[in-house]
């Protein structure tokens, strides 16, 4: 029971931070989204040591480790989109395939050559 | 009451499915049967052949979505254990993956604006190598269409699982710093996922890479769309 309440509360701290960034976001009208400035606090608070990673670590580890579930719902929304994957559709699929195979290719080539020469 | 019913059933639902899903990507490792996609056609399935709508899907649903904000704060920790690495690759990384970031939204927003699609897919095009949580934060800054960013994602993701090994293979790309920053900045936790299964530090740079990305591209992606229109 103490564990739970301990898991309870450390995943409460990621609210907190969400919404003291949410609320950073809309006050200064970023457009970094809340979640991410919430995450750059986080970051600051733990490089400090202010934050000890050991007070928050089994909530956090339990949320990473299941990231995928947490996207679920999202993703089941393409039942409402199935329409727009006909024809045309079809062509943002390739484009979002390209546009990663670019990526990999282009960035795992030339992070590659830059090693190579430093060593 | 009724409304606490449906959802508790379909918030229970997509749990066991997904427990059950890992123990089935456990059993036969493969792209096709990582659990985001097998629990994700399951459902749309269900959907699509039953008189339930994603609206009453949701009642349960968005008990789960309640956790995307606070789960890219939870990003933070393994940033913050990375950063020994971070310090010993720091150019590199660096380097790597603000290339890559930038090559990520410029080709897909280039290529959707070419094949002259509207103003909502091509904002929508520009955060899918960003992890879920950030690209759906930052489709909603840029107003474009939320659940198509999360099949965008997923695309991106998938694509780097499946095919990444294969690409860098290809361009002989061998070192695991390299190959992590590749991954980790076209295909998210996905594709991380899969680096890890190999190398550990490429993982972890794979881990560093989709982190640093989704803050890059949630600065760039904007300020990209606001001059490309």
């Amino acid at each position: 029971m103490k564990k739970v309440i301990k898991i309870v509360l450390q995943i409460s701290v990621l609210f907190l931070f969400f919404y003291i960034g949410e609320w950073i976001q809309s006050s200064l009208s970023l457009i970094i989204p809340g979640s991410i400035i919430g995450m750059l606090l986080f970051l600051i608070l733990l490089l400090t040591g202010i934050i000890p990673e050991k007070f928050i670590k089994d909530g956090l580890d339990l949320l990473l480790k299941d990231m995928p579930l947490f996207f679920i719902p999202v993703t089941v929304g393409i039942v409402n989109l199935l329409h727009v994957f006909a024809g045309k559709g079809l062509l943002m699929l390739g484009i979002a395939l390209i546009s990663t195979i670019i990526v990999i290719y282009t960035t795992g080539l030339l992070t590659q050559k830059i090693m190579g020469k430093e060593e | 009451m009724r409304d606490i019913m449906i959802g508790a059933v379909f918030l229970i639902l997509t749990i066991i499915l997904y427990i059950l899903s890992k123990k089935l990507y456990s059993m036969f490792p493969n792209p096709f049967t990582l659990p985001i996609v097998t629990v994700s056609v399951l459902l749309v399935v269900l959907l699509f052949y039953t008189p339930i709508s994603y609206d009453t899907y949701m009642i349960g649903g968005q008990w789960i979505n309640f956790f995307l904000g606070p789960l890219v704060v939870a990003l933070a920790l393994p940033l913050y254990r990375q950063r020994a690495l971070i310090k010993k690759y720091a150019k590199v990384i660096i380097i790597g993956i603000s290339f890559g970031s930038i090559v990520g939204i410029l080709s897909g927003v280039v290529l959707t604006i070419l094949l002259r699609f509207d103003t909502t897919i091509i904002h929508t095009m520009a955060s899918k190598s960003v992890t879920t949580p950030v690209a759906l934060s930052i489709t909603k800054a840029v107003d474009g269409n939320i659940s198509l960013a999360a099949v965008f994602v997923m695309i991106a993701g998938l694509a780097g699982a499946m095919l990444g090994p294969i690409l860098l293979k290809l361009a002989k790309v061998t070192h695991p710093v390299a190959q992590g920053i590749g991954i980790g900045t076209a295909s998210h936790a996905i594709g991380t996922a899969k680096v890890l299964e190999k190398s550990e530090l490429a993982g972890a740079v794979s881990a560093l890479s989709m982190t640093i990305t989704a803050i890059i591209v949630s600065i760039l992606a904007p300020a990209i769309l606001h001059v490309l229109g």
